[in-house]
């Protein structure tokens, strides 16, 4: 076992933790913070990525013993108000999903990425939201809701 | 007063999406729960000759060791052909031999080391031709044993289907022929790979015999209704809840994680346990879209009209039938392609192999039968120099024309998705070649979609004293957005507030019978009973208001769950209405059952009925491609999609259906493909089996046509399998327009387009 | 899902600890990086180690600078901050494109450029670019420190000359001489191009002031066991002038170096096409990078 201080969402846990345990599961099994997703556990599909430092990460590939020290940000930090942030509300107004189980992912990248009034151009969203797998198709809203949010910051 | 319907409302399901709140069955905790892990056949074909449980029994947290011999029943729909776990004989590589269940998932896959199996390997067949030798091993010797439903067989063979239609008289149909164009086409086995995994809990009730499940599925009742038969219990022993559905496309709807969890279950004294697959098992032991050979021979005039099709296709079932009898039956029937073609005969077959197990993929295999359909229309058309828009609309369905078993058609919109997929895409017109390396070209595709015929859905609609409104309704939510749509079209039929509206989670327990969320079939269905009940609530509304206010009911009206008369005055508000002059306690319930079984659109040839679908679904798509010459890479620019939805309720979630379908076509057109060797699939990860991402979008143009359908719920009828089926075949056509060759096995790879332009070069340099 | 097997863990402090507690563990140890390899090979149970050594903790193992001669890279640079330094998208392009392009996004702010190089993979991103700068790795081991071409350091498939209790450190990439210019191009599955390498060419070039070819290398991957240079290639390319006409005879020549394998990803052939399609589209590239068009 190995002790580790976690930030998550602002919030301090300190676990002590088998060394084996990904970020991803000391998050959904430990922390009870299930929006973070896994469907591959191999860095292959995205939707595990969580924000470390304010950088996307796909964590299942992150041992726990790495997040310690590291500001992380789930999902269930970006309207932790409930409020809904602007990323959130422009997935809400273009149906930018289907079944949800990508979207906490593509949620919290397009989040990082726009955060500080950023204009990316589409190639540079495609490229960033690149990692992220929809298998229901939702390319098309997602790029509608990112341009809402890019459109409405102008 | 305009209403609901017809608008792009947000779905209902948005808040909890976007907040990551959502509840799957894979994010479900339970107190005392267990988690499974499952030890799996590495060979195609053998006999066990024993399993020594022992250590892994005395493994540290292990809680129960199951194998097919602890649990020996059998399950299936069409064919009652598959164990829970093996029993005695394994048919796949990777099917469940041994399940274990343990304090955590870590101790569980642990323990699968301890575990000694031995087999004896058996010759296998993993080709489908192959499978229909008189010599080829048998994967269910016994197959003339097993129960089984009305269709047919071959006792003794391979073949766990054969079907056959044939209207007119083809002889006569191929001497009238100008020209016969003959071919062969494949498709491949596909996964689902709905993010979310295969999963579910499970709980054994020793007292009643009977089990809960908490599960991923879009089919409720068929899924209790397997279990349940299998088990040999009454069906009401086994109750299903729902949570959200992490997409499906056909997927989740035969025992998966479901049949190792009841399993496990019996054997752990109550605890409820849990068992989710990983992606590498989701990929590759748990269903897959069944591959298929397809012949087609087609008699043409030389004015491109029909005279004679027919048709022979072989499917590949692998080890087990699951839910593939009936694609083998309906998908063939579709491969006649949304035209009239006076004579025809199909001739399907399906066989069984030493591979992973197929079931049904969105479009019940339209989406094989498509491809060989459209690839045959372009080759058909090129020979006639006809433009291939051009015979696609002159033998297109219209209003009236009788489908292949007599039934006279209604609301077929294919020919206006033609006009409006060519118009969209620019027909005509391309710039071929923008870099000396690239070439381009367009391409188009139609097709056909029936929908399961006859069903039912059942639905209970309970307005509580606040005047907010349940639809008990089992039609879980896999990501289609039925939820939203359902509400729209109560919200409206009863005249209530859109928000007021809800859907609770599915419980086999306590929401009445609904066919599948497959089919493309909720909206009209349950939309019909909804309906039904919407109307019956807001007429019981009505006449309490009526009371209330001493006004005729008739002279009542209520949008937006304010109810006013016939001027529009507002009088009352729905939660005012019911909050005062109502009992104490009071609530108001309906329900009503929407059946298709008897409606007089069915009627058909003598015989044939059961072919007849209650509405029919069209999908045109338009593409423009871009091929690299150097390395025959395949980039699509532009998809032109229109789809005959009857009337959008919402044309916001008619777009994502339109958009999903072509992105997931694309993926399954060029990109995924499972490299099987030795029976062994290769690539059973997403490291190699490989979705679209959003960097291989096209500029997507979703069109909704909205042909008239009398019986349908606000005119809908259904929209989430055709758009999947025509991307393929749009995209071989445009690779023909661009470059003049055809690719006649999907998927479309880059290596088979270099060959085949190689080929293309030396024969012209030959000739 | 499938779940990491125990093992035992350590977070060393300094490059002496890890190297002392990899020795201790022997053959079983496996150095934790990024860990997007390591991570992925242990889940699939390709490898089951005994202890994972986490280098994280040891200061000084990452950053990017510009030092007497050249660039250093730490070990454990995360790839995104290699593809997205203006230092190393100037003087070393050919790395900041392979780095773009390495798995996605969330992954390649976890991957470092020592653990791809240190996987060995034939398909390593990272490799061909590394090799095309005459990039030389330190490693520290039991003995100290030592230097080497990165090159050399391939010995097959997942293996190099590392002993198990070596630990990688920095990379140094000498300063490009003037007309210097480099590129990296790979086709993966889909269109994104972050798929792993069906196969994979990097480039550089150093013009002369007679706008010949002086000096150059061409790297492969995914065509050979380990990330290869095509040396007859260069040879035939230095000294010519960067026309189409010579480019193609030096693609064809790459394209008769490269030793691919048939796998699930793609035939022997279609690899074979490929080296000599990607060395034309690298070379193009690199005379590019390095201020000359090239003409037809």
């Amino acid at each position: 076992m190995i002790e580790v201080d976690l930030t998550v969402n602002g919030e301090r846990y300190k676990l002590d933790v088998e060394p084996r345990l990904t970020l991803l599961e000391v998050l959904r099994e430990n922390l009870l913070l299930s929006g973070t997703k896994e469907a591959c556990g191999v860095g292959e599909c995205g939707t595990c990525v969580v924000l470390a430092d304010g950088e996307p990460v796909t964590s299942c590939l992150m041992l726990v013993g790495d997040a310690d020290g590291v500001a992380i940000e789930t999902v269930e930090g970006l309207a932790a108000d409930g409020e809904l942030n602007e990323v959130q509300q422009a997935f809400v107004d273009t149906g930018a999903f289907q079944c949800g189980f990508c979207t906490p992912a593509m949620v919290l990248t397009a989040t990082a990425m726009l955060r500080n009034g950023a204009k990316p151009d589409v190639e540079e969203v495609k490229k960033t939201l690149g990692g992220i797998l929809c298998r229901c198709g939702a390319y098309p809203k997602i790029l509608e809701a990112v341009a809402q949010v890019i459109g409405e910051s102008r | 007063m305009t209403g609901y319907v017809g608008t792009r409302a947000a779905r209902v399901d948005s808040v909890e999406k976007v907040t990551g709140k959502a509840v799957y069955a894979v994010d479900l905790q339970m107190a005392g729960m267990l988690h499974g892990a499952v030890l799996r056949s590495p060979h195609p074909h053998a006999r066990i000759v024993s399993i020594d449980t022992t250590a892994a029994e005395a493994a540290p947290g292990v809680r129960a060791v199951v194998t097919g011999r602890d649990f020996p029943y059998l399950f299936g729909s069409a064919i009652k052909d598959q164990p829970f776990l093996a029993i005695d004989r394994v048919r796949y590589v990777g099917e469940p031999v041994v399940a274990v269940a343990a304090d955590t998932e870590a101790m569980a896959q642990e323990a699968l080391d301890l575990i000694r199996v031995d087999y004896t390997p058996l010759p296998a067949v993993v080709d489908m031709r192959l499978a229909l030798a008189d010599n080829a091993p048998l994967v269910h010797p016994d197959l003339h044993e097993y129960w089984k439903g009305p269709h047919e067989i071959i006792p003794h063979t391979n073949v766990n289907t054969i079907y056959r239609h044939e209207r007119g008289d083809i002889e006569a149909g191929f001497a009238a022929a100008d020209l016969i164009v003959e071919g062969e086409y494949s498709a491949h086995a596909l996964s689902h790979a709905a993010l979310e995994v295969h999963a579910a809990i499970a709980e054994y009730d020793s007292s009643s015999g009977g089990y809960t499940l908490w599960v991923s599925t879009d089919r409720p009742f068929m899924l209790r209704s397997e279990l349940a038969a299998g088990l040999g219990l009454d069906s009401s022993r086994v109750r299903l809840k729902v949570a959200q559905v992490g997409g499906s496309f056909g997927g989740k709807g035969v025992p998966v994680a479901e049949a190792v969890a009841v399993a496990l279950a019996r054997h752990t004294r109550g605890r409820p346990v849990r068992v989710e697959l990983s992606r590498e098992e989701d990929l590759t032991a748990s269903q897959v879209r069944p591959p298929a050979i397809m012949k087609l021979k087609t008699g043409v005039t030389r004015d491109g009209y029909f005279t004679a099709r027919t048709a022979e296709v072989l499917w590949d079932s692998g080890a087990y039938t699951a839910y593939t009898v009936g694609i083998a039956i309906r998908g063939s029937q579709t491969i006649m392609g949304p035209y009239r073609i006076p004579n025809l005969r199909i001739l399907s077959r399906q066989v069984y192999t030493n591979k992973s197990i197929t079931g049904s993929y969105r479009g019940y295999g339209t989406t094989q039968v498509t491809w060989a359909c459209e690839s045959q229309m372009d080759d058909i058309a090129t020979q006639l120099g006809i433009d291939p828009v051009a015979i696609r609309l002159q033998n297109a369905y219209e209003e009236g024309d009788p489908y292949l078993n007599g039934q006279i058609m209604h609301g077929v919109g294919v020919v206006e998705t033609i006009e409006k997929a060519r118009d969209a895409i620019g027909w005509g017109s391309v710039e071929r070649q923008p870099a000396p390396h690239l070439r381009r070209g367009k391409g188009i595709a139609t097709m056909i979609k029936p929908t399961m015929t006859p069903s039912s859905s059942n639905c209970v609609i309970n307005v509580e004293q606040d005047g907010r409104v349940s639809v008990v309704a089992a039609a879980p939510e896999i990501g289609a957005g039925q939820d939203t749509v359902l509400a729209q079209m109560a919200a409206d039929a009863i005249g209530v507030a859109l928000a007021s509206v809800s859907i609770p989670a599915t419980d086999t327990a306590l929401t009445p019978y609904n066919g599948p969320v497959a089919s493309s079939r909720t909206t009209y269905h349950m939309g019909n009973a909804i309906v039904a009940a919407g109307a019956e609530i807001r007429d019981n509304i009505l006449v309490l208001a009526g009371e209330v206010l001493g006004v005729e009911p008739d002279d009542l009206d209520m949008h937006d769950s304010v109810i006013h008369d016939n001027d529009g005055l507002a009088l009352i508000t729905l939660e005012d209405l019911l909050a005062k002059y109502s009992g104490e306690g009071y609530s108001m319930t309906v329900g009503s059952r929407f059946s298709t079984a008897d409606s007089p659109l069915l009627k058909a040839d003598a015989g044939v009925e059961w072919i007849s679908s209650i509405f029919w679904m069209f999908c045109t798509q338009a593409t423009e491609i871009e091929v690299d010459i150097e390395t025959g890479v395949i980039r699509v620019l532009k998809v032109a999609a229109a789809t005959d939805v009857g009337k959008a309720i919402n044309p916001m979630t008619c777009e994502q259906q339109i958009e999903g379908g072509v992105i997931m076509g694309l993926s399954n057109g060029l990109f995924e493909d499972f490299s099987i060797r030795d029976g062994r699939i290769e690539n059973g990860s997403f490291a190699d089996y490989k979705v679209a991402t959003i960097q291989d979008l096209p500029e997507i143009t979703p069109i909704i046509v909205e042909s008239v359908h009398d019986e349908a719920p606000f005119g809908a009828k259904g929209i989430g399998e055709p758009a999947a089926a025509a991307t393929p075949p749009a995209i071989g056509n445009a690779l023909y327009d661009a470059v003049g060759i055809r690719i006649a096995d999907l998927p479309i790879t880059p290596e088979k387009v270099l060959r085949a332009l190689a080929e293309k070069n030396l024969a012209e340099s030959r000739s | 899902m499938k779940r990491l097997r125990s093992f035992a863990y350590h977070e060393p402090t300094t490059l002496r600890e890890a190297i002392e507690a990899l020795a201790a563990a022997g053959d079983q140890a496996q150095v934790l990086a990024g860990g997007t390899d390591l991570i992925v090979d242990m889940k699939i149970e390709r490898i089951r180690p005994s202890a994972v050594v986490n280098l994280k903790r040891i200061p000084g193992l990452d950053g990017i600078e510009s030092i007497a001669g050249g660039t250093r890279i730490g070990a454990l640079t995360k790839v995104t901050d290699v593809e997205g330094s203006s230092l190393v998208q100037d003087r070393h392009p050919a790395l900041a494109q392979a780095a773009s392009i390495l798995a996605s996004p969330p992954v390649r702010a976890l991957a470092t450029i020592g653990g791809n190089v240190g996987r060995a993979s034939p398909a390593s991103d990272l490799g061909p670019a590394l090799i095309v700068h005459d990039a030389v790795a330190t490693i520290e081991g039991l003995d100290g420190a030592r230097e080497d071409l990165v090159e050399n350091l391939y010995v097959g498939p997942g293996t190099t000359t590392l002993a198990s209790s070596d630990i990688m450190t920095s990379f140094l990439l000498p300063d490009p001489p003037p007309g210097f210019g480099s590129a990296h191009v790979k086709l993966g599955k889909r269109g994104g191009g972050t798929d792993i390498a069906l196969a994979g060419v990097s480039v550089s070039v150093v013009i002369g002031a007679r706008g010949e070819i002086v000096d150059c290398r061409i790297a492969l991957a995914s065509l050979a066991p380990t990330p290869i240079r095509a040396v007859a290639a260069e040879d035939m390319l230095r000294g010519e002038l960067p026309q189409e006409d010579a480019l193609v005879a030096v693609a064809e020549s790459a394209c008769r170096e490269a030793k691919p394998i048939g796998d699930m990803r793609a035939s022997a052939s279609y690899r074979t096409t490929l080296a000599r399609v990607l060395t034309m589209r690298a070379l193009r590239a690199a005379v590019q990078s390095a201020g000359v068009e090239v003409a037809f």
